[in-house]
């Protein structure tokens, strides 16, 4: 029989993700997505199926995590083999300036859906997946993380996914849900967040060197890292599901890089090497050579050349408390899953720089026939 | 000028016997209830304080109600001993267990921090954040593992006091305390319960009472004096959080015989074991610490489990008779 998996944050980059990962499992796929006036479901519009399809694999409902009753009616409706609660609000930064509605989203959020599954009665057939994060971890207690490490969250997201975290574990050792909380570190792809740090060098660089941007400003250059990709993360939260005992593991790749390393990482994707001077709030990113490599089909020497200064720090976007550094230690997941990421760091930020070239490419050839294009992305 | 200082949670038990620790200090006291106008602050009447302390309605899920209450009182200090204070009805309402505790902390770390006040901050949190120690000794670096919807919201709440120290420099404090029981203890907690049941067998009121898992070991002190460290951990130089416990750990076997015999019964004749009042998770065995309060503020607790349980025994025969 086809199982069905409902998933929080449908619209977001793990929830694109799962969801392909899913239909091509056999799965018949629902989402979730907040009610909003303008359409914001580009990362799924490939899988999406109308509502006058005939036998659809993939459905959305509408639906709010701070809202019981719909989801309620949702878990009632569509009586799930797997949930994936991968809806929050997501951003580091934001829940500084929105905590209450962080902790609604986040922290509720997770417990309104565990409560929602034992009201129903689903507490035997339904197996949940609880999305956390590397940030629980915040202010290290040991490096690298596993399973084990203390957490010491510095963020009211941090605060918010921790309690999911530990109300996920209450419930399965109070009522045996088959409850795991993914422990993921950062995961990145060409459809992450565009206020995310990782996808805002990746465009703002494309757009530098087509000459529709001059510079980026970014906060914490000395912000390490362990960066992988969502599309390998996800096959994990699956896996994490299909087990005969439910546990709690950390998914990450076990190799750290700076803020930094990624911009030059980036950079030299692109074909331009990047010089760092000064320090603190004056530290600038300049341009040191420009060489047009042979897979590219742009000419970075076009718009950019050395001297540029094209990164730039602004402390706007450093935290109240920051989390210098995160790396995390997957050895119980390979051991006991067999889960190894497969994509490696420079294959992660080729690609993303690839879309966000074409991207770029798209909004130049526009500016060239008299449109208007926006080049807001902070 | 006298100190003003907000007691959110008044009507609760510590917020008793803080009331009349801080008015014994020349503190102007105000005190919050959800609903001020109905509440009968018995706790408050019992020690004869009702008449002087300001009360006001706070819901403090509410963050326009605690703006506001901020704003009439400016309290130097704030107490924030608000919340659903159960373990058992935790799991029955894990949604309002949250959104008193958690959300509303959080609104009064918001509501301090953008109002620029030089308020000092205190935030009960709960010894039941650490769960099972595996026989170990809990102190403030001791990792949490909460074992209840209770639990997790009190663990989440101890970080947001914790990040609003670090990230704004608020000068906020939690007190991790364990059990402290009084007279003025709910029967809904089982101290209390065994006290008043085993007081009304003695008076021929009852013969059996019915307990769910004796064997689960705590560290019980004296309420009217934990306050005391509320008190203290605002008065230091540095914000911090500190255990408050006795460092003495009994089974709950052991303070049902002392209460059992310091009433000249037998407990054994009168007490019948029932799985239904078992919690979904329980904690075994909790282990306390408290060193760094006795170094760093110089309070050490007077009472054991022994006294305490006799205290109330006293205290409940003569409301009995």
């Amino acid at each position: 029989m086809t199982k069905k998996a409902l998933i929080t944050g449908v619209t977001g980059q793990d929830g694109a993700y799962l969801s392909e990962f899913l239909l091509n499992k056999g799965y018949e796929v629902h989402g979730i997505k907040r009610r909003t006036s303008l359409f914001n479901t580009d990362r799924i519009d490939h899988l999406y199926q109308g509502p006058h399809e005939k036998q659809r694999q993939f459905v959305l409902h509408h639906g709010d995590m701070t809202d019981s009753s719909s989801l309620i009616h949702i878990l009632q409706k569509v009586q799930p083999d797997e949930v994936y609660n991968l809806a929050a609000q997501s951003h580091v930064a934001v829940s500084f300036e929105e905590p209450e509605y962080t902790a609604n989203s986040d922290a509720l959020g997770a417990l309104r859906i565990l409560e929602a599954i034992r009201t129903i009665g689903l507490s035997e057939k339904t197996r949940y997946y609880q999305a956390s994060t590397s940030e629980l971890f915040g202010k290290v207690q040991e490096t690298p993380q596993t399973e084990t490490t203390p957490f010491y969250p510095r963020s009211p997201y941090a605060v918010a996914k921790l309690y999911a975290y530990w109300i996920t574990v209450n419930y399965r050792e109070a009522y045996g849900i088959y409850a795991c909380n993914g422990i993921l570190f950062n995961h990145e792809s060409p459809v992450r967040g565009e206020t995310f740090v990782t996808r805002k060098i990746t465009r703002a660089l494309s757009r530098i060197v087509l000459g529709l941007k001059k510079c980026v400003h970014l906060g914490n250059l000395d912000a390490k890292r362990d960066w992988g990709h969502a599309k390998d993360y996800v096959e994990m939260q699956w896996l994490m599901l299909q087990q005969e005992v439910p546990e709690d593991f950390v998914i990450a790749t076990g190799k750290q890089y700076s803020v930094r390393d990624f911009v030059g990482a980036a950079a030299s994707e692109l074909g331009i090497s990047i010089k760092w001077q000064g320090s603190g709030l004056e530290e600038q990113g300049i341009v040191d050579q420009v060489t047009r490599s042979e897979n590219n089909a742009f000419d970075a020497s076009l718009h950019v050349k050395p001297g540029d200064v094209i990164v730039r720090v602004d402390p706007r976007y450093f935290r109240p408390t920051e989390v210098e550094t995160l790396l995390g230690d997957a050895t119980k997941a390979k051991e006991k899953l067999g889960w190894v990421p497969k994509i490696t760091f420079k294959e992660l930020v080729a690609e993303m720089i690839h879309h966000d070239m074409d991207e770029a490419r798209r909004d130049e050839l526009c500016r060239n026939e008299g449109f208007r294009i926006n080049s807001y992305y902070e | 000028m006298n100190k003003t200082a907000l007691i959110l949670g008044v009507s609760g038990q510590d917020g008793a016997y803080l009331s009349r620790l801080l008015l014994n200090k020349g503190y102007q006291v105000v005190g919050s209830s959800r609903d001020a106008q109905m509440s009968s602050f018995a706790n408050l009447d019992h020690l004869g304080i009702k008449g002087q302390i300001q009360t006001e309605s706070v819901s403090s899920n509410d963050f326009r109600s605690v703006l506001q209450v901020l704003k009439k009182v400016e309290p130097d200090e704030i107490y924030n001993l608000a919340g659903q204070s159960s373990v058992g009805l935790s799991f029955s309402q894990p949604v309002e267990t949250f959104e008193s505790i958690g959300i509303g902390t959080l609104n009064l770390l918001e509501a301090i921090r953008i109002q620029d006040m030089p308020v000092r901050f205190y935030n009960a949190c709960s010894s039941e954040c650490f769960g099972n120690t595996d026989g170990k000794r809990a102190d403030e670096e001791t990792p949490f593992r909460p074992r209840s919807p209770y639990a997790v919201a009190k663990a989440a709440a101890f970080w947001q006091v914790a990040n609003y120290r670090e990230a704004y420099g608020l000068f906020a404090c939690s007190g991790l305390l364990f059990n402290h029981e009084s007279p003025l203890r709910p029967e809904r907690f089982v101290t209390q319960k065994i006290v008043r049941e085993a007081c009304q067998i003695k008076a021929g009121l009852q013969e059996k009472m019915k307990l769910g898992n004796i064997s689960v070991m705590r560290d019980w002190g004296w309420a009217p004096e934990y306050v005391e460290a509320m008190w203290l951990m605002l008065q230091q130089d540095q914000a911090d959080d500190y255990i408050v416990a006795t460092g003495k750990t009994y089974s709950l076997e052991e303070m049902v015989e002392t209460v059992f015999s310091s009433l000249g019964l037998n407990w054994q004749d009168h007490v019948e074991l029932n799985p239904d009042l078992l919690r979904p998770t329980d904690i075994k065995i909790s282990l306390a610490d408290p060193g760094k309060a006795e170094r760093e503020l110089g309070w050490k607790a007077k009472y054991g489990m022994k006294e305490v349980a006799t205290m109330m025994v006293e205290a409940c025969i003569e409301s009995i008779v």
